[in-house]
C-alpha cells in the first residue's frame, strides 16, 4: 500500500521495494528516507495525505515548524548584527592598500564604518546596531551566527544555495525537504508556505521554493496577500465566473459519482482513489486557505504590534502575522521574503542590494525587517509558541566593509544569520568574522551547516534525508553539513 | 558538485578498494591494461600501499582527496604539480618530508600517532628503491558492470521474430515467477492508449468509431503506422528528449532573459523525430553538426542541443570579478557535459567532477578531459547558414554601393550644394557619406562611429593626406610660425600656441562629448542640416580642384554656420579659415558665444580651404568647435536634366525598397564556438584550484576505439571525435539507453527504471536480455526509432489490459509495481497532455506547426524581466504546449502543478503526484473554465439541441465513449441545474479524462 505510514522504525527502509530489486539482482537497495515510498507514490499514485500525512521525526524533535525570513539582495552585517569598532578606527583608511581585491561590482573603496551606532542589549550583552531597536529586544532568544560565508557572490547562485544547499538552480529547496522528511500537520492547507515580498519574487524568482526533483507535492505554495485575489491561485474560480461557483456544489457530485463508477469498473486502483480524495481536500482548503488571511478575529493590539496600518511597514507585518496564522494551524514550513528583485520600482533599491546608497536603502528596509519579526517573536512567544518554532533569519550574503561610493559591495566572505526558539539557545553567538567583518574567520560556518542544525532541531539527521538523483543519493547538505552545537538549547 | 555516495554503494567501494592491490583507476584510462608486475620489490610495496590505507585513505582515498592527493593508487601521477613522490630520492619528496616533520601543523597524518619508525623507513626504502607501485596486477571489478559490456544480439526465447520477441523475453520472466500475462485491452482502450502514447493527443470519436469497426487482422497495425506517420507524433514525442535536454527558451538564473531564436532546435527535434532521423545522426547532429556539416541550416540549428540549458548572465558577463566568471564558465560547462553524457550515454558524468566517481569508474580525469572536449563551446545566437549571411551580407553592400554611386548621380545632376561634412563622413559631399563617422587627425585614416577620447602619440603640424582625394590633409596644428597645411608643402602663419592635444577625430557630426547641436534656434543635428565636428586641435583641408571637377558649378561659396558646443562659459575654443594660405576667418567661441555666419567667395583658381579648430591656449577641456550646414554652394554650369534626375531618383528608390527588404538572416541560439581554452584538473572542482591542465580525451572504461588524434584539437574536430564516440557501434551505452528511453514513455518505466544512469548506482535492468535485443534491433534496423517504437506498441505485452486482469492477486502479490509486465501500467496524462487533450476535445486545438513560441505572459523591462501569465484568449495560445515559449525562471504555475518539470533539471523520468492544488487548478483555472464553456459551445453546435445528445457527444470527445443510461441521466441532471459549462468543467476534471487505461 502506498504513502501509508509504515510503522515507526520501518519507514526509512520500505521493505516493498528492496525485496523486489533484490529480487532483480541487485539496484539501491534501501535508500535514505522514502525513497522508494515516492517511487511507489509515482508508479502507483498515493493519497495527497499520504504525501503530506505528519511522519514521526527520527527522533525526538525541539521545532515542529519553521519560520524563515529572508532579506533577498544581500543585507549588511556590519551595520546591523556584527559590531566592528576597528571600522570605526580605520574609517576613511584605504581596505584594500595593494589594489588587488576585485568584488562583484567594483573595486574596493575605504574603510565605512556602520552608519547607525552599536549598543549592548540583554542580559547577554550582544551587540545590535540602531537600525533594529526591536530585534534588539529579542537578543536572550536568539543564536546569532556571525561566521556565515557564502559559496558565490551572485544573488541568483546565493539564493540557490540558501535554500537549496546548491549554488546551481533547480535543487530542492529546505521547505520542500522538510516537509519531505516530515510532512504535515495541517490537513487543510499546504504543508510548505510561501510570503514573497508584495512588490515581487526573489532574485531567482520561484524555484527558491521549488521541489527540484522531490515530488512536486513538497514544492512552496505561494500564499497571495494582495485584497480582492483568492490567498491560494486558483482556490475558486475567478470573480466574473459567478454561475460556475454557483453550480459547483452539483457539479462536485457528479465528479464524485462518475470517478468513483470508473474506478469501480477497474476493480479499484490507488491512484484514482488519490485524485478522488484530492478533489474531497481541495474543497476543504476552499474554506481553510481563506481563514488563515481573515484577520478579524485578531485584537486590536496585535494588529498594532505588526504595524498594519503604517503603509511602509504594513505589508511585511501582515505577513509576519500570517506566517504566525499559519504555524499556528499545522503547516510545516513558512517563508517569509522581505525584499524582492524583478521589479521597476525606483529610487529605494527593492530590497537590501544597497550598492549606491547603503543608508537610503537599509534605511528604509531595516525599520521593515525590524517591526515585522520582532512583533513575531514577540507573539510566538506569548503565544508558547517559540519554543516548537524554529524561526531563522537570513540574507544570502553580507556586505563588504568597504565602501563602493555610499554603498558596499557584495560579501560573500562574511555574513550574519540569526535564529531563535525551537530549540535554539538565546543569548549566544557561533563564529565571527575578522575585525573588519571581510572574512568569516572563527568557525567558519556554511548553509549546509545551518541547514544541518535546523533540520536536527525538527529531529531529522540531515545524513539520511535523502533522494536518488541523476546517479547521487542527494541531501539538503550536499556532502557537508555539521549541527552547530553550541546553539542548540 | 560535490554529492554524496549512497552509504552501501559506499561500502562496496571500500570493500572493492580493499580488495585491490592498486585501483589503478585514476590514470587516464581505467581499462589501461599491462604495467609491471610487483616485480622484486613488490613486498615492499604491497607493503607500504597497506601502510598507507590504513593510516592515509582517509583523506587521500577514494571518497576524499586533500590537496587533491590520493595515496590508494599510484602517488607518483601527482608528481605534476607537487613532488610527492620522487622516485629515487625520499628527501626530494614531499611525503617522506611531511611523515617525519615535527611540526605538527605539518605532520601527517594529522591525527593519532605519527609513523613509526620502522614504517617511516619502510615509505623511505622504497621510495629510494624507485617507488614501484604494483600496477597492473588488478582490474576494477566495475568495469565488468553489465551496460558498459558490448551489446550482444541474444537468442530469442522460442525463436520469435518481431514484436513476439518482446513478448517471448516477457513471458520467460513472468513464468519465471510464477506469472502469466494479461488478456489484450479492449479496442476503445488501445486506441486511446496509442493515440496518447505516440501522437500525444485523444483519438476523436470517429477515429474509435473506425477502429472498433475495422475487423482486419492488421488493423492495429495499421493504426500505428498512421500514427506515426502523423506530424503529430514528433510533437509528442520532442517533449521527452526536450526533457532530458532541459530546453527553455530563456536563460534561467537571476537575469533569466528570452532566448528569442532557441525555438528553431525545439522545430529541428520535432522534425528529426518526424522523418525518422537516424537515431546515431540524430546524436551526431546535436554534438557536432555545425562541425560536421556548416553548409547545412538543419544541422547547424541541430547543434544547438548543447546550449538547451540555463545560463548565468549575471555570472558570466556583468560580474566585475574574474573569480566569479571561472566559477560560472565551470558550472556552465559542467552543464553541458552533464546532459550531453546524461541524455546521450545514462552516464552520471557529473559524479566525476569534483572527485573520481564513487560509484561508476570514472575518474576525475576523465571527466576533465571530456569537459575539454566541448572547452570551446559558449552560448549565443548564431547565423544558422554562414552562406546565406555572407550572401546577404555582399547583397547589402552591393546595393549600398550602387546607392551611393546613384546618389552622386542625384548631386550632380541637381548641381547641388557639396556637404564638406559629408566629405568627412566618406562621402563625396552629395549626401552619401556615413553620418558620424570621421577622419583621425593624427593618421588621416577614416574612423567608424566609435568615439574616441584623448588622442595618444600625436606629432603637431604633421600633415598627412585624408582617407579621399577631396582631403588635402589633415593634422594637429600649433604655433604662429609657418605651419605647413598640405603635404606638398603650402603652410600658413598665425596659428596660436596650443596643447599639441586632441579629442577624438574630425566628424560627420557631433565630437564625442559635445554638449550643443543648436545654435540661433536652428538644431544642426537634425535632418537636412549637416555638423562638422572639429575638436581642437584639429585642421583639415579641402581640395577645392578635386571637389570642382567632381561637381561643376561657378560662382562658388564656402557657407556655414561655425558654432561652439562645448560647455565652457568663458574661454572656450577658437576657430580659422583659411584659403590657400591667406586668413579668411577667425574667432573665439564659448558657451554664451552666437553662431558666426561664414560666406567665403571661392575664386576658380583657389586650390585649398583649410579649417582649423584650437584650445585658446587653456587645454582641450570643452573644445568643441562645429561647423553647421558646411557646404560650397555656386550657380549650376549648365541647365538641369530633369528626366535624368528623376530616373536617377527613381533608381535610388528601388535600390532602397531591395534593401529595406533584404530578409533577416536566421539565427538559433546555439553553440558559439571560441578556440578552446586549457582545461585543468581542479582540486574538489574549484577553479581557483587548478593541478595541471588535461588535454581532451574519451573516457576508457567502454571499449570504443578512438579514431581522431585529439592532441591540438580545435573545437570542430574535439566534438566530432565526441560525437562519433558516442556513436560508434562499439559503444554499447547510446542504443540501450535510447530503446529504454522510448520503453520507459511506452510503459511508464523502462526497463531500467533510471533512464539516466546507467551506472553501478542506477537501477538494473529488468529484461537484460529484452534490452539488449532491442538495442540490436535499433542498430540493425538503420537506427530507427519508429522501428522500436513499431515493435513495441504492436507486441502483445504493450497490449495487455491493465484492469481487470485474471490474475491481478497474483501479480500484485509478487510484484505490485508491475516490473514484470504481468498487465500494462495505468498511467495519467502529464502536465503538456492534459493541456493539448483539453484543447483537442473543446475543438479549440490551434494545429499551427512551428516557429517562434506562444507566450502566454506579458514581459515587462526590468533588470530583470519580470513575466505574467495572461488569459488564453487568442488563438495561437491555443497551441500545442511542445510550442510554448517556457520561461525557466517564472514557470507556468498550472503546468507546474501538474507536475511539469522546471528546466533547470534534467528530466528523464517525471514525477507524478496527487494533490489538492491539482485538483484546484483543473477546476479554475483561467485556462479550463474558458475551454469547458468552449467545448459547451462546440457539443451545442455538434449535437443538435437535445440536452441526451450533447450529454452524448461530450462523453465521446473526452472518454471515447457513449455514456450508460446511469451516467447519461446524472449528465442531462446536471445540465439541467447547473448548465453546460459546469458539465463540461466536471468532464475535463473526471478521472477517466487524465487516466490511460
Amino acid at each position: 500500500m502506498l504513502f501509508s505510514i509504515p510503522p515507526t522504525g520501518r519507514r526509512f527502509c520500505p521493505s516493498g521495494r528492496r525485496a523486489f530489486l533484490g529480487a532483480l539482482g541487485g539496484g539501491l537497495g534501501c535508500l535514505g528516507l522514502d525513497v522508494a515510498l515516492a517511487a511507489d507514490a509515482t508508479r502507483s499514485g498515493g493519497g495527497p495525505r499520504g504525501a503530506l500525512a505528519p511522519r514521526p521525526p527520527m527522533f525526538p524533535a525541539q521545532a515542529t515548524a519553521v519560520i524563515q525570513i529572508f532579506c533577498p539582495g544581500g543585507m549588511s552585517h556590519v551595520d546591523t548584527f556584527d559590531y566592528k569598532p576597528e571600522l570605526v578606527r580605520r574609517a576613511g583608511m584605504p581596505f584594500d592598500p595593494d589594489g588587488k581585491l576585485e568584488f562583484f561590482a567594483s573595486r574596493p573603496g575605504e574603510c565605512m564604518p556602520s552608519a547607525w551606532p552599536f549598543r549592548q542589549h540583554g542580559e547577554c550583552g550582544r551587540w545590535v546596531s540602531d537600525l533594529f531597536p526591536g530585534l534588539a529586544r529579542h537578543v536572550d532568544s536568539i543564536a546569532f551566527l556571525h561566521s556565515m560565508h557564502a559559496k558565490s557572490a551572485l544573488h541568483g547562485p546565493a539564493m540557490f544555495m540558501a535554500n537549496s544547499g546548491f549554488i546551481l538552480p533547480g535543487f530542492p529547496s529546505f521547505g520542500a525537504w522538510a516537509t519531505y522528511g516530515l510532512g504535515s500537520e495541517a490537513e487543510n492547507l499546504p504543508a510548505f508556505v510561501v510570503l514573497p515580498d508584495p512588490r515581487g519574487l526573489p532574485p531567482g524568482g520561484t524555484v527558491n521554493w521549488g521541489a527540484g526533483f522531490l515530488p512536486a507535492v513538497y514544492q512552496g505554495t505561494v500564499l497571495r496577500t494582495a485584497a480582492n485575489v483568492p490567498p491560494i491561485a486558483d482556490l475558486f474560480p475567478s470573480a466574473e465566473r459567478a454561475d460556475v461557483r454557483a453550480g459547483e456544489p452539483a457539479g462536485l457530485g457528479f465528479l464524485g459519482a462518475i470517478n468513483r463508477r470508473h474506478r469501480d469498473a477497474r476493480g479499484g486502483d490507488a491512484d484514482l482513489d488519490a485524485r478522488i480524495e484530492a478533489f474531497e481536500l481541495a474543497a476543504r482548503l476552499q474554506l481553510s486557505a481563506p481563514e488563515v488571511g481573515d484577520l478579524s478575529g485578531e485584537s486590536a493590539l496585535t494588529l498594532a504590534d505588526y504595524r498594519l496600518d503604517d503603509p511602509d511597514l504594513g505589508p511585511f507585518g501582515r505577513q509576519c502575522l500570517l506566517a504566525r496564522r499559519l504555524v499556528e494551524r499545522g503547516v510545516r514550513f513558512v517563508q517569509i521574503y522581505c525584499g524582492a528583485e524583478n521589479t521597476t520600482a525606483l529610487k529605494i533599491r527593492p530590497n537590501w542590494d544597497s550598492h549606491e546608497d547603503l543608508v537610503r536603502d537599509h534605511g528604509y528596509w531595516g525599520p521593515i525587517l525590524d517591526a515585522g519579526a520582532s512583533a513575531l517573536l514577540a507573539d510566538l512567544r506569548d503565544r508558547g509558541l517559540l519554543d516548537s518554532t524554529l524561526v531563522i533569519g537570513s540574507t544570502e550574503f553580507g556586505r563588504q566593509p568597504a565602501a563602493q561610493g555610499k554603498g558596499r559591495d557584495h560579501n560573500p566572505g562574511a555574513f550574519t544569520a540569526w535564529m531563535a526558539g525551537g530549540g535554539v539557545k538565546g543569548g549566544v553567538a557561533h563564529g565571527s568574522s575578522d575585525e573588519l567583518g571581510f572574512k568569516a574567520e572563527v568557525d567558519p560556518t556554511t548553509w549546509h551547516d545551518l541547514h544541518a542544525t535546523a533540520l536536527h532541531l525538527l529531529g531529522i539527521d540531515h545524513e539520511r534525508l535523502t533522494i536518488y538523483n541523476n546517479g547521487i543519493p542527494r541531501r539538503l547538505t550536499d556532502v557537508h553539513g555539521r549541527v552547530l552545537d553550541a546553539i542548540v538549547a | 558538485m560535490p554529492c554524496s555516495p549512497h552509504p552501501r554503494a559506499a561500502a562496496r567501494i571500500l570493500l572493492l578498494a580493499a580488495m585491490a592491490a592498486s585501483a589503478a583507476i585514476s590514470g587516464s584510462s581505467a581499462a589501461e591494461p599491462g604495467g609491471a608486475g610487483p616485480g622484486d620489490g613488490g613486498a615492499v610495496a604491497e607493503q607500504v600501499r597497506a601502510l598507507f590505507s590504513s593510516r592515509c585513505r582517509e583523506c587521500h582515498g577514494p571518497d576524499s582527496q586533500e590537496g587533491g592527493l590520493r595515496l590508494d593508487i599510484d602517488p607518483r601521477r601527482a608528481d605534476e604539480t607537487v613532488a610527492v613522490v620522487v622516485a629515487g630520492s625520499r628527501g626530494a619528496s614531499a611525503l617522506h618530508d611531511r611523515v617525519t616533520s615535527t611540526d605538527p601543523d605539518r605532520r601527517m597524518p594529522p591525527r593519532g600517532k605519527a609513523l613509526s619508525a620502522e614504517e617511516i623507513e619502510l615509505v623511505g626504502a622504497w621510495i629510494d628503491a624507485g617507488a614501484a607501485w604494483p600496477e597492473g596486477t588488478w582490474r576494477d571489478p566495475r568495469l565488468d558492470h553489465w551496460a558498459w559490456q558490448p551489446v550482444v544480439r541474444p537468442d530469442v526465447p522460442g525463436s520469435a521474430v518481431g514484436a513476439a520477441a518482446i513478448d517471448a523475453f516477457v513471458a520467460a520472466r513472468l513464468t519465471e515467477s510464477g506469472l502469466a500475462p494479461a488478456p489484450e485491452a479492449d479496442r476503445r482502450a488501445l486506441i486511446r492508449r496509442a493515440s496518447f502514447d505516440l501522437v500525444g493527443l485523444p483519438p476523436t470519436p470517429e477515429e474509435v468509431a473506425a477502429f472498433e469497426a475495422d475487423l482486419a487482422p492488421d488493423a492495429f497495425e495499421r493504426l500505428v503506422n498512421r500514427l506515426l506517420a502523423s506530424p503529430a507524433h514528433g510533437e509528442r514525442w520532442a517533449r521527452h528528449w526536450l526533457d532530458v535536454a532541459h530546453y527553455a527558451d530563456s536563460h534561467g538564473y537571476e537575469r533569466d532573459q528570452l532566448r528569442p531564436h532557441a525555438w528553431r532546435y525545439r522545430d529541428w527535434v520535432i522534425d528529426a523525430l518526424n522523418a525518422d532521423k537516424p537515431y546515431d545522426a540524430f546524436l551526431r547532429e546535436q554534438v557536432a553538426g555545425d562541425v560536421i556539416a556548416p553548409d547545412d541550416p538543419a544541422a547547424v540549428v541541430a547543434s544547438a542541443f548543447l546550449v538547451a540549458g540555463p545560463w548565468d548572465f549575471v555570472g558570466q558577463v556583468e560580474t566585475q570579478s574574474a573569480a566569479l566568471r571561472r566559477q560560472a564558465r565551470a558550472d556552465d560547462l559542467d552543464d553541458m557535459l552533464t546532459q550531453v553524457m546524461a541524455a546521450a550515454c545514462g552516464v552520471t558524468i557529473n559524479c566525476a567532477r569534483c572527485h573520481d566517481h564513487k560509484l561508476d569508474p570514472i575518474p576525475q580525469r576523465d571527466y576533465t578531459a571530456l569537459a575539454a572536449l566541448l572547452a570551446g563551446v559558449t552560448r549565443g545566437d548564431r547565423p544558422v547558414s554562414p552562406a546565406a549571411v555572407a550572401a546577404r551580407d555582399a547583397r547589402q553592400r552591393e546595393l549600398e554601393e550602387l546607392i551611393r554611386a546613384a546618389t552622386a548621380d542625384v548631386h550632380a545632376l541637381a548641381a547641388a550644394p557639396v556637404d564638406l561634412a559629408d566629405i568627412v563622413g566618406g562621402g563625396d559631399g552629395s549626401g552619401n557619406g556615413v553620418k558620424g563617422a570621421g577622419i583621425d587627425p593624427r593618421t588621416g585614416m577614416a574612423r567608424d562611429r566609435t568615439p574616441l577620447s584623448f588622442l595618444e602619440g600625436i606629432e603637431a603640424n604633421r600633415p598627412v593626406p585624408g582617407p579621399s582625394p577631396l582631403v588635402a590633409a589633415v593634422l594637429v596644428p600649433d604655433g604662429s610660425g609657418p605651419v605647413r597645411f598640405t603635404v606638398d608643402g603650402d603652410s600658413i602663419d598665425g596659428i596660436p600656441p596650443t596643447a599639441r592635444q586632441g579629442w577624438d577625430a574630425i566628424r560627420n557630426g557631433p565630437v564625442n562629448a559635445q554638449a550643443s547641436t543648436t545654435t540661433a534656434g536652428i538644431d544642426y543635428a537634425t535632418a537636412g542640416h549637416a555638423i562638422l565636428g572639429l575638436h581642437a586641435n584639429a585642421a583639415i583641408t579641402f581640395d577645392l580642384v578635386a571637389i570642382r571637377a567632381k561637381h561643376p558649378a561657378t560662382s562658388r561659396h564656402f557657407r556655414a554656420v561655425v558654432a561652439y558646443g562645448g560647455r565652457a562659459e568663458m574661454a572656450g575654443a577658437e576657430f580659422a579659415v583659411y584659403l590657400d594660405g591667406v586668413r579668411m576667418a577667425q574667432g573665439r567661441l564659448a558657451q554664451a558665444s552666437p553662431g558666426e555666419p561664414l560666406d567665403i567667395l571661392l575664386p576658380d583658381e583657389a586650390r585649398h580651404l583649410t579649417l582649423v579648430a584650437t584650445d585658446g591656449g587653456n587645454g582641450i577641456g570643452h573644445d568643441q568647435i562645429w561647423f553647421g550646414d558646411p557646404r560650397i554652394e555656386g550657380t549650376p554650369s549648365r541647365p538641369v536634366d530633369e528626366p535624368a534626375l528623376a530616373a536617377a531618383r527613381g533608381r535610388i528608390e528601388t535600390l532602397r525598397q531591395e534593401l529595406a527588404a533584404l530578409p533577416e538572416t536566421e539565427t538559433v541560439y546555439g553553440p558559439v564556438v571560441q578556440p578552446p581554452p586549457p582545461v585543468q584538473l581542479l582540486v574538489r572542482g574549484d577553479p581557483e584550484k587548478p593541478l595541471g591542465e588535461i588535454p581532451p580525451g574519451l573516457p576508457g572504461w567502454i571499449a570504443v576505439p578512438v579514431t581522431h588524434p585529439l592532441a591540438d584539437a580545435g573545437d570542430g574536430q574535439r566534438r566530432r571525435a565526441l560525437a562519433e564516440w558516442i556513436t560508434d557501434r562499439a559503444n554499447p551505452l547510446t542504443p540501450r539507453v535510447i530503446v529504454n528511453r522510448l520503453w520507459h514513455h511506452h510503459f511508464g518505466t523502462g526497463l531500467v527504471d533510471t533512464p539516466s544512469d546507467f551506472g553501478t548506482g542506477g537501477g538494473r535492468p529488468s529484461h537484460p536480455a529484452l534490452l539488449d535485443w532491442l538495442a540490436a534491433e535499433l542498430v540493425d534496423h538503420g537506427w530507427s526509432l519508429k522501428h522500436i517504437h513499431r515493435l513495441i506498441c504492436t507486441s502483445k505485452t504493450w497490449r495487455q489490459r491493465s484492469h481487470g486482469v485474471p490474475g491481478a492477486a497474483a501479480g500484485m502479490a509478487v510484484d505490485s509495481g508491475n516490473r514484470l509486465l504481468w498487465r500494462m501500467s495505468p498511467r495519467r496524462l502529464d502536465a503538456e497532455s492534459y493541456r493539448d487533450a483539453v484543447l483537442a476535445v473543446s475543438g479549440t486545438l490551434d494545429p499551427a506547426r512551428g516557429g517562434p513560441g506562444f507566450r502566454d505572459f506579458r514581459v515587462t523591462e526590468a533588470y530583470a524581466p519580470i513575466y505574467e501569465t495572461i488569459p488564453v484568449d487568442r488563438p495561437e495560445l491555443r497551441r500545442r504546449s511542445i510550442y510554448r515559449c517556457v520561461v525557466r525562471g517564472t514557470p507556468d504555475v498550472f503546468l507546474t502543478t501538474l507536475d511539469c518539470p522546471n528546466p533547470a533539471n534534467l528530466a528523464p523520468v517525471r514525477p507524478r503526484t496527487t494533490t489538492a492544488l491539482q485538483s484546484l487548478a483543473i477546476l479554475n483555472n483561467d485556462f479550463t473554465l474558458r475551454h469547458a464553456e468552449a467545448w459547451a459551445e462546440r457539443l451545442r453546435k455538434e449535437a443538435g439541441d437535445r440536452p441526451a445528445d450533447q450529454v452524448r457527444h461530450g462523453f465521446q470527445l473526452a472518454f471515447g465513449r457513449d455514456p450508460d443510461r446511469e451516467e447519461a441521466a446524472a449528465g442531462e441532471a446536471l445540465v439541467a441545474q447547473a448548465g453546460f459549462v459546469q458539465l463540461c468543467r466536471m468532464m475535463l476534471a473526471a478521472n477517466e479524462f487524465s487516466a490511460i487505461d
